[in-house]
């Protein structure tokens, strides 16, 4: 069992690996995907500025605490979008039958078809990420809590898009269903909780789990609680399963369309 | 003329299949005006309160009418359709067609988007209405004025991202410049109005196509005046004369050097 998981973590890690070095092919291009999408996220820096201009407070939030939301849902993304960014378009990869290749290798299947491709410029939201830590405040129980967030929000957030996506195992035209919850999901997660009420709130932390990937971390990142951050793991633990879960049901209804393609 | 309008209708009616998509779209647009509607009743204390000259019910439309404008442009997709029509080697069909490429793709995209602006703008005003059980009062003359003006903004959007995709004939990828152009044009024109902005930047903001694009035709909705109105079609006719030019110079430089291999 452990020499499996090794295996297969050595192969993803490889996979991951080859993927960064076909991007990095053309290193103009590579690093101004990284570079603009620092730029891209610190633009809304300005939007904030003119918001505490009105009020000193929004939903609770200072302007350096709203400052770490955006850099948490930055790390999130950039984590989900870096090492499973096939995962977001995991439905075109079904529809068009080209799983193919990943079932005749002997290792997991839902890991190596969304570990084949790496977003160059979620590497500048990662950074981007960092950057507003720093400015934040810096210290290592901080950089190891965020750190740790980032990875857990991204695997939140890939397992939500892999469940989504794996619905076109049963439906068609679910890549634009996938698309709408992946964007449900980002765009709750850069701004404060405080600011919804009542059921809104209450499906945050439940069907639309930004709460837990984004507005619980910062939570303890402000002033730190055990329990709060267990749950942000159990969570993530329970997400993932269900991903897995969801993923191999959906594939047992799986044919192949006789595709050739290569892979390189 | 006629083979522009001849490949606006083919996308209109090829796009008509694709209505479920639209819908499906559009929630995504009614979670972005959830939130910014949700922002605003935080932010205003009552609904009377004038913050940078804007009660919270014209903070509301102005947000409403320029998520439209910014949803019905869908630069980003087209964006990296002229990027990989320039980096595929695509662009070389059309270079021996009886049509100018600007104006094919501007055709279809202005096709492919019909529909999408009808669905999305009916809908933004029943969703408005049910946000804050009023409309903005406009005259029938007003509202085609408004047509005019929205339309103009739509085309010169247009214009602008193909002059960004058209950046990739010298670099590979442009959809990074285009990320930072639309976030300029979003937090400068659709989130806020430009009054809300330091009054130093205010003129600066004025001549940008912030102005033509998004922020003049809201503030028209908002609060029609005819002065505005034909500052702002003197603005958006400038700029759709300079963004042409610009696309066009743009497309006869690039395809110079254009240089295909395979077939």
């Amino acid at each position: 069992m452990l020499t499996a998981v090794k295996n297969q973590t050595r192969i993803t890690a490889l996979s991951i690996k080859y993927a960064l070095m076909r991007e990095m092919l053309n290193k103009a291009t590579f690093t101004s995907n990284v570079v603009f999408m620092v730029l891209n996220n610190a633009s809304f820096i300005i939007q904030w500025v003119v918001l505490f201009s009105i009020r000193d407070n929004i939903g609770g939030y200072t302007l350096k605490q709203v400052l770490l939301l955006w850099g948490l849902a930055a790390m999130t993304y950039g984590v989900s979008r870096f090492f499973f960014a096939k995962a977001f378009s995991l439905s075109n990869i079904i529809n068009n039958g080209k799983l193919d290749s990943f079932l005749v290798q002997p290792k997991n299947v839902l890991i190596s078809a969304i570990t084949t491709d790496v977003s160059p410029s979620a590497l500048g939201d990662i950074l981007y990420g960092y950057i507003i830590l720093f400015i934040y405040g810096f210290s290592f129980g901080t950089f190891f809590l965020y750190t740790l967030f980032g990875i857990l929000g991204g695997l939140i957030v890939t397992a939500i898009s892999v469940i989504l996506n794996s619905l076109s195992f049963w439906f068609q035209k679910t890549d634009v269903i996938a698309e709408t919850g992946n964007n449900l999901m980002t765009n709750f997660a850069t701004y404060p909780d405080g600011i919804f009420k009542g059921a809104v709130k209450l499906l945050l932390y439940t069907l639309v789990p930004v709460g837990i990937a984004t507005y619980l971390p910062i939570q303890v990142l402000t002033e730190f609680n055990l329990v709060k951050l267990l749950i942000v793991l159990g969570f993530t633990i329970i997400i993932v399963l269900l991903a897995f879960l969801v993923f191999y049901k959906g594939l047992k209804r799986y044919s192949s369309s006789n595709l050739m393609i290569a892979r390189i | 003329m006629k083979k522009y309008i001849f490949i606006f209708k083919s996308e209109l009616m090829s796009n008509l299949q694709y209505t479920f998509n639209i819908f499906v779209g559009f929630i995504g647009y009614l979670i972005m005006l959830f939130i910014l509607f949700n922002l605003y009743r935080y932010l205003y204390s009552d609904s009377s309160e004038i913050i940078n000259g804007y009660t919270m019910n014209q903070m509301v439309w102005y947000v409403i009418f320029t998520e439209i404008l910014w949803s019905v442009s869908g630069g980003r997709k087209f964006c990296s359709k002229i990027s990989e029509d320039v980096r595929g080697g695509n662009i070389a069909y059309n270079i021996n067609k009886p049509y100018s490429y600007i104006g094919y793709s501007l055709a279809s995209h202005l096709g492919e988007m019909f529909i999408k602006a009808i669905v999305y703008t009916i809908l933004a005003m029943i969703m408005g209405y049910l946000f804050l059980g009023m409309f903005p009062s406009l005259s029938i003359l007003e509202i085609l004025a408004l047509i005019l003006i929205s339309f103009i903004a739509i085309v010169i959007s247009s214009l602008l991202v193909i002059c960004i995709g058209l950046l990739s004939f010298r670099i590979e990828d442009s959809s990074p410049i285009y990320w930072l152009y639309s976030k300029l044009i979003l937090i400068f024109g659709t989130i806020f109005p430009i009054e809300y902005f330091p009054k130093a930047i205010q003129p600066i903001l004025n001549y940008s196509p912030v102005y033509v694009t998004t922020y003049g035709p809201a503030r028209l909705f908002v609060n029609f005046n005819l002065d505005t109105f034909l500052n702002i079609l003197l603005f958006q006719l400038i700029y759709l004369i300079l963004a042409y030019l610009l696309c066009a110079l743009m497309y006869k430089k690039g395809v110079k050097n254009l240089n295909v291999n395979g077939g």
